[in-house]
């Protein structure tokens, strides 16, 4: 087990309220009142709303994603500048802003739409950090992340989550959290370890492939 | 400060490092009383409230923590929030909060809509400073202009209609002073609320008149074993967070089942072990066949009912035909699920609730819908038991005209208690004074209806009006309240937003919103099934532009109008600490120790066991005002079936569909359609953010809609008899073919700042609940593309 940081996410407490999207960006002082209409500024952290079949049978299911710091990020592969890592020390995936070409490549990648590009923020890639600075751009070259016990903050969509289904720390701490059913997923490879999902417990619709499938638009 | 018995150090320490990073900590740490009594508010406030260039970090050492408990919905979620150089920057919860956290030992949130209210403080869209009317137009004026302007009008006012033909129409206030004003001082009888007049009256009335008060709203989530969500979405239109925390821990911890019951599916729907997509208005008949299930199968709590309740028989006899077969046909409900949900109930009761509330109270026979269901409570002996219908306990509170103390001008010696007259005294109400009004039933038991309001205003009645926050053009029969508006002799509005009523105005006072005030909440239902609890908060930075907290504003009136001697108060912090005295505890201490509440006495479980007499009331026969009104409306005073239509619209012929307005999770009422960030998230909601538009959307099943030729994204109009709307169509299968709704709050006379989108009551006349006068919101309407034909 590692001590790099992962989200875990439990749908069967997301309510789909998007507090947690409007969190992040109040937190990154991002415009949240700003109209999209007027000074686009996309958000880092997206709930995306399913819908299928109708009458009793129609279902709507949330799913909240951001960037997921993946262990094997995709993103870092294909940027052809190169200023994408994972940080060694905690697994935080961070880019050196100001070298950003803005060829997009990193999000035709990404497996969650996580990298954003916006006229407002000159056009370079920004993306959720984790929390790891507070603004755009700000997390790259950072201290260690730490969690809040020792002082870090806490991701802010995790602390105004209402559900309380989104969690973020150390892959360890979060495989503690889990049930048994997602930690046995996790090891299997679900998700290539990106994220430690929880199983549904309504809902006709496999939670696993709604994840997956919130990078290939809906 | 919170519970004393608790350690909570620990939490509150990580809480104070997680603002702005550790220098700010120190800063913070160092004066955790920076808002005490003696060292008041933070800076000067300021009129640049554009943020930073994202790419500048935040200077953490000027950042500062506040306190707040939420205004949005006015259910008082606790707030912590970043203040740095006087501007509102960043909100989060209070850990253990008892309306923002699921209890002892979890995190406190601020849900999306109440997020905004770190943007409402700055939103250049408020009203700035104090409006006049003068020769036909609003200029801008000073307070002291403002405030003798109003005088006067008010005291011409009185010469010219007596002040018992002016309505208080104040809702929401943060301070409890604004009705003593109208009606100690200036004598005006006549108030309309929210809660029974628009919200829900029949849950409200029904629920007091069976003994329960207005508990029938929120059960006992933590401890349920059994949920029903009975025309209701915890999980999304919340009363406070800790109802959709308290209903997944119940989830969670008690393996509980979750139960839907709604024509439309909702976030609650969707984890609900159960969703009935009942046909509308038919809540009554599936109420009725439960009781007969439970009944017949022997499942009730005999010893309850025997004891404690009065009219059994009745009851009994009104359910007897009503098989779950009967109610099939009525509410499309299979009858096997109608059983099976009943037994579920029936025996997880005690340990099982109902949470009803508006959508089983907004239609015209939904009276009867509100008191069959809540005769459910009394049947399965669910009363003030765990898990059940909870008899909510509040903190008391003192009232601040008794117990203050100062020195009147010119005396020497404090003295005690404000001398309040009563100007309203034997002054009647319209609706008792005059013969216009007798045939309506619900004389008997209100005394007033927001769709009569007009109709008073037409006969000279009602002349002017205050209002307070509240926009009465959005609740009722619209068209005619634009009307009533225009033809009152003096309006006066207090508010934050322009809206139909405001534009309208003859003075307008621009009041501070929340976090600019002191405030304080004390509500009943929260996280804590069995204790009462106080959360309060000084303001976090100054009134924003020229406006003022609405303390201020009615003292101010006060002074212009020669009772400045009433208010003794320098602002509303003395108010709220004068209430506070009963419990001994002041704002300052409330705010300290790390949160901004406390919780305060344990209370009991089966509180009815300590009284004599009846503690639940099946047959409403002991209440004469309300026979007289239920046999004028022609219907009886035990549980009965009333089919949709019997009053108010039934959808057929030329207007095929029933309209409903509903709310989302990103606005509360009416109040917040103007903030930008809540519109662009609701608009985000169903990916019609591209879009030039920033209304409300109609949701369409897509069999309605194909007929009709619509699409997402299409601009539609709703036309019933009486009038239209346009709006953008959003289809979708997530409501019953034949049943379409929007979220109300939006269009012409709303505070959106372009008016966009549909204002839903621009559809509605004057249907009714003929007991409590409640708004109707079920109307005939027919859809079809702008512009063209109706089908
Ligand atoms: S961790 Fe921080 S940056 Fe990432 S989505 Fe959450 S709030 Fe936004
Ligand atoms: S805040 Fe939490 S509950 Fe709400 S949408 Fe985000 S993840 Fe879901
Ligand atoms: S539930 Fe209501 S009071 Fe609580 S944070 Fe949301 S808007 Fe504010």
């Amino acid at each position: 087990m590692s001590e790099n940081w992962v989200f875990y996410y439990d749908f069967n407490r997301c309510i789909g309220c998007h507090s947690c999207a409007v969190s992040c960006k109040n937190y990154h002082n991002r415009d949240p009142g700003v109209s999209q209409r007027e000074r686009e500024m996309a958000d880092w952290r997206n709930v995306n709303h399913y819908e299928s079949d109708e009458g009793d049978a129609f279902e709507e299911i949330p799913i909240s994603t951001s960037c997921m710091h993946c262990h094997d990020a995709p993103c870092v592969d294909v940027c052809p500048v190169d200023i994408i890592e994972i940080r060694e020390e905690d697994g935080i995936v961070t880019h050196d802003r100001p070298d950003c070409i803005s060829c997009k490549q990193c999000l035709d990648a990404c497996p969650y739409d996580a990298p954003t590009f916006s006229e407002a923020e000159d056009n370079k890639m920004s993306k959720c950090n984790l929390c790891l600075g507070q603004g755009t751009g700000s997390a790259h070259g950072q201290d260690k992340r730490e969690t809040p016990e020792d002082g870090g903050v806490k991701p802010s969509c995790v602390d105004n989550c209402v559900g309380e289904a989104i969690k973020a720390g150390p892959e360890e701490e979060m495989l503690e959290l889990a049930s048994d059913e997602a930690v046995e997923r996790f090891e299997n490879g679900a998700h290539n370890q990106r994220v430690i999902v929880e199983p549904m417990r309504t809902g006709s619709e496999d939670v696993e492939s709604l994840v997956d499938r919130v990078g290939e638009g809906n | 400060m919170s519970d004393s018995t608790e350690d909570r150090s620990g939490l509150t320490r990580r809480r104070l490092l997680q603002v702005g990073g550790a220098s700010a900590a120190v800063a913070i740490a160092g004066c955790g009383d920076i808002y005490s009594d003696d060292n008041p508010a933070t800076e000067t406030p300021t009129n640049e409230t554009e943020p930073d260039e994202p790419d500048q970090p935040d200077e953490p050492a000027t950042d500062q923590l506040a306190y707040g408990n939420c205004w949005i919905c006015h259910h008082n979620c606790g707030q912590e929030v970043t203040v740095k150089d006087g501007a509102t920057v960043d909100i989060t919860g209070v850990d253990g909060h008892p309306r923002g956290s699921a209890g002892a030992g979890t995190e406190g949130t601020v849900c999306p809509k109440g997020q905004a209210q770190i943007e409402k403080v700055h939103d250049p869209e408020r009203i700035k400073q104090p409006y006049i009317r003068e020769n036909g137009e609003l200029r801008e004026a000073t307070w002291d202009e403002a405030f003798s302007y109003a005088a006067d009008r008010l005291e011409q006012f009185d010469d010219d209609h007596g002040s018992e033909t002016f309505l208080n129409a104040a809702s929401w206030t943060t301070t409890p002073v604004v009705n003593r004003f109208w009606k100690n001082l200036y004598g005006t009888p006549e108030r309309i609320s929210r809660g029974i007049h628009v919200c829900a009256g029949p849950t409200f009335m029904t629920g007091g008149m069976m003994g329960v008060g207005s508990n029938n709203r929120i059960p006992d989530y933590q401890n349920s074993e059994f949920i029903i969500a009975w025309g209701r979405n915890m999980l999304e239109s919340f009363a406070g967070q800790f109802e959709a925390k308290g209903v997944l821990t119940a989830i969670e911890e008690n393996d509980a089942t979750l139960v839907t019951i709604d024509p439309q599916h909702t976030e609650t729907a969707q984890k609900s072990d159960e969703w009935l997509q009942i046909r509308p208005r038919t809540d009554g008949a599936l109420a009725l066949a439960m009781a007969n299930v439970i009944i017949e199968e022997g499942l009730y709590d005999e010893s309850f009912v025997r004891e404690e309740t009065v009219g059994f028989e009745a009851y009994r006899n009104a359910v007897e035909d009503k098989t779950p077969e009967w109610a099939a046909e009525k509410t499309g409900i299979d009858a096997e699920k109608i059983r099976e949900i009943a037994v579920g109930f029936a025996e997880a009761a005690p340990a099982a609730g109902i949470s009803q509330w508006t959508g089983t109270a907004q239609y015209a026979n939904s009276w009867k819908a509100s008191q069959n269901i809540t005769a459910l409570n009394g049947l399965v002996g669910n009363i003030d038991r765990p898990g059940g219908l909870r008899l909510w306990q509040s903190a008391p509170t003192a009232d601040p005209f008794e117990v203050c103390e100062f020195t009147p001008e010119g005396e020497s010696e404090p003295i005690q208690g404000v001398d309040l007259p009563n100007n309203a005294e034997g002054k009647q109400k319209a609706i008792d004074k005059h013969d216009e009004y007798s045939e309506y039933p619900l004389r008997h038991i209100e005394g007033i209806a927001h769709n009569l309001v007009p109709d008073m205003v037409d006969n000279g009645h009602i002349n002017g009006i205050y209002v307070h926050y509240d926009n009465p053009l959005k609740d009722g029969n619209a068209a005619a309240w634009r009307e009533a508006i225009e033809e009152m002799d003096l309006v006066i509005a207090t508010d934050a937003y322009w809206n139909g009523v405001s534009r309208n105005a003859d003075v307008v006072f621009p009041d501070a919103s929340q976090l600019e005030k002191d405030t304080l909440g004390t509500g009943s239902w929260s996280a804590y099934s069995d204790r009462t609890w106080v959360t309060g908060s000084t303001a976090a930075v100054e009134p924003q532009w020229n406006t003022r907290p609405d303390y201020e504003i009615i003292a101010g009136l006060a002074a212009a109008m020669g009772w400045g001697e009433y208010f003794p108060w320098e602002d509303n912090r003395e108010i709220i600490n004068d209430q506070l005295s009963e419990v001994d505890l002041t704002l300052s201490e409330l705010e300290s120790g790390g949160d901004n509440y406390e919780l305060l006495a344990e209370y009991e479980y089966e509180t009815w066991k300590s009284s004599d007499g009846p503690t639940f009331w099946f047959d409403l026969g002991h209440i004469p005002p309300f026979a007289n009104a239920a046999e004028e409306a022609g219907m009886t005073t035990a549980p009965e079936w009333q089919p949709p239509g019997t009053y108010g619209d039934e959808p057929g012929g030329e207007y095929p569909l029933e309209f409903y307005d509903t709310r989302a999770v990103f606005f509360s009422h009416g109040g917040d359609q103007a903030l930008k960030g809540s519109q662009e998230r609701y608009a985000r909601r169903h990916e019609l953010e591209d879009e030039d538009y920033r209304g409300n959307y109609l949701v369409l099943h897509p069999d309605d809609a194909a007929d009709r030729g619509i699409e997402t994204g299409d601009m539609v109009d709703v036309v019933s008899e009486t009038g239209s709307g346009e709006l953008m169509a959003y289809v979708s299968g997530s409501t019953r073919r034949g049943f379409t709704t929007t979220v109300y709050g939006f269009g012409p006379g709303s505070v959106q700042p372009e008016e966009e989108g549909m204002n839903s009551m621009d559809v509605h006349s004057k249907q009714m609940d003929p007991i409590t006068g409640m708004v109707a919101r079920h109307i005939a309407v027919d859809v079809a593309p702008t512009g063209g034909e109706l089908s």
